[in-house]
């Protein structure tokens, strides 16, 4: 018989609290629990509070990784595309968040590894390493990523320029990128403002885009920021829509 | 069923200990200057398990019996993750589901006795059902690599983390609930302390060196002479003891807890670990604090049940 090997998880030398920080984050069947328990609440939440409303859920690809990219302006946004997924996969889907802004202190780290499941992205000191990460991630077959290429919440509203970096994991590559437009984020929970406003919102997932045949970064970036433009016009005429930007 | 009296006395003597130790560690630290960290840090470990055990114990027995099951609940969370049983979902589910089985067959009555507290004959039976269910797992998904460990490392954690240390929950059901548990909870720590006194003033002769090169065996019979003397000491929270059951209380402390101490270090010198976990300042995980609890606890359980009787 072969020797007995034991691997002890990842993480078992570490405090509650830093276990929260490490990431990959190792299973925690405690922290499952509480995440599922609070997105059931949460979706109830959006229904009846913002009047939630998501179409072209089946755009999202089934039994492969796949990467949703959106328009970034509020915080609400990384929970609004969450709780368009199937419930079971808010376990294996990784918003990517600032780590300068949302792993800094206690009840921040605790919030976005329990609650949004977000990946510490480096976006300041070492972008690069992030990215690797966001690339091994997505080397699981259940495994999906969120990505805001802007960056950053806009400020007003208005879509900014797609930065790089989704061309850089995604070019070349098998991946689908689901583009995703949020209507309705900024009037709801603007830059600045403490609590979110009852305002309806609204997700349009447009068709998924693969860019094997295009190795550039750029041009994978510009691809997808006039995507996601495109869904910013409410196809819907016969309801009255929601003012795309502002 | 919980008699008020016997918690005021341990509560004093909590007090007064931990007093005690606070002072002297004060005094070592600040006044003598000596390096009195380690120490310090276990002392605030104490200061926060303490109210929290005694706190449960106070609100009654389904606090006491729920308090008792989360801890079981983590400390089989340690030992799956210290192994890497933490893996296997499906196994680690099971047992999850077995410890909370035994923590529900701990609160209710059997269904023909609406008046007995606990469904002891369910409870007994129970790791029977819960080995069956972990050995039907690699049958459910039809593999073979590497499973014997995997139902080892479930059915240890189960019976021996979850089960034995079960017993101790159970307890609550007696008829002097409150006496037992506070007696097991103090006097097991006592031995550990002795032990390591014991150990560091007279300390020569190296017990198992493999498994835990700072014990001694002056220290081991330290702590089996405080572990005799703790029964006649708490002898007010014993109702029913008498000379015999008092002399096997002492014996099932004194060696009990030295045992179980060293049993954990086994799986932890297996494993290549110093501790299981972090979760309590300067005492590593709840299992490197509940080491001996687990094996003194069904001990003298099924003692004080034969000779005494539970309700």
């Amino acid at each position: 018989m072969d020797e007995w090997e034991y691997k002890p998880t990842a993480d078992f030398d570490k405090t509650p609290i830093e276990k929260l920080s490490v990431f990959p984050r190792q299973p925690d069947m405690f922290v499952y629990a509480i995440r599922l328990a609070v997105h059931a609440v949460l979706r109830v939440w959006m229904r009846v509070y913002h009047r939630y409303h998501v179409r072209g859920r089946e755009h999202l690809p089934h039994d492969q990784p796949f990467v949703m990219v959106a328009n970034h302006a509020s915080h609400l946004d990384a929970l609004c595309l969450l709780s368009a997924l199937p419930l079971g996969a808010i376990q294996r889907t990784y918003p990517a968040a600032a780590k300068d802004y949302f792993f800094t202190s206690m009840p921040k780290v605790a919030f976005s590894a329990i609650v949004v499941n977000a990946m510490p992205f480096d976006r300041k000191e070492n972008p690069r390493a992030s990215l690797d990460l966001c690339r091994e991630l997505l080397a699981t077959p259940s495994h999906a990523l969120i990505l805001f290429p802007e960056g950053t919440r806009s400020a007003t509203g208005e879509l900014a320029p797609f930065k790089p970096g989704i061309g850089f994991l995604t070019a070349g590559t098998n991946i689908p990128v689901v583009p995703c437009y949020l209507a309705g984020a900024y009037r709801a929970w603007p830059k600045g403002a403490w609590i979110p406003r009852p305002r309806k919102l609204e997700l349009r997932i447009g068709a998924p885009m693969v860019f094997a045949e295009e190795p550039d970064a750029k041009r994978v970036a510009a691809a997808l920021e006039a995507a996601v433009k495109s869904l910013q016009v409410d196809e819907s005429s016969s309801r009255p829509g929601i003012p795309s930007t502002t | 069923m919980l008699d008020n009296q016997v918690i005021r006395t341990y509560l004093a003597i909590a007090g007064g200990v931990l007093l005690l130790a606070g002072t002297v560690i004060v005094i070592l630290k600040f006044v003598l200057k000596k390096n009195a960290e380690h120490a310090w840090h276990s002392f605030r470990g104490w200061l926060v398990m303490i109210p929290l055990v005694v706190g449960a114990v106070l609100l009654g027995r389904t606090a006491t019996i729920v308090f008792f099951g989360l801890i079981a609940l983590a400390g089989f969370t340690e030992f799956a993750r210290a192994t890497g049983l933490y893996r296997d979902w499906l196994i680690t589910g099971f047992v999850y589901l077995g410890i909370i089985a035994m923590t529900i067959l701990t609160l209710v009555p059997p269904p023909d006795e609406a008046a007995t507290l606990g469904w002891y004959g369910m409870f007994m039976a129970l790791p029977v059902y819960v080995v069956a269910g972990i050995l039907l797992m690699p049958i459910l998904r039809d593999r073979t690599k590497g499973q014997l460990q995997l139902l080892a490392l479930g059915i240890v954690g189960f019976i021996y983390i979850g089960w034995m240390f079960g017993h101790l929950a159970f307890l609550a059901n007696g008829r002097n609930a409150a006496g037992a548990i506070l007696f097991l909870l103090f006097s097991v720590p006592l031995c550990d302390v002795a032990a390591y006194t014991f150990g560091k003033f007279f300390g020569r002769h190296k017990m198992r060196p493999n498994i835990s090169p700072n014990k001694t065996w002056q220290g081991a019979v330290g702590a089996f002479a405080v572990g005799m003397a703790l029964p006649w000491i708490f002898r007010f929270s014993l109702a029913g003891f008498g000379t015999r059951e008092l002399l096997l209380a002492g014996l099932i402390v004194g060696i009990g807890s030295q045992l179980g101490d060293l049993s954990i270090s086994v799986i932890k010198r297996d494993i290549g670990i110093k501790d299981m976990g972090t979760l309590i300042e300067g005492h590593g995980g709840i299992l490197d604090r509940i080491d001996s609890l687990i094996y003194v606890a069904p001990l003298f359980f099924h003692m004080t049940r034969f000779f005494v009787g539970l309700q």
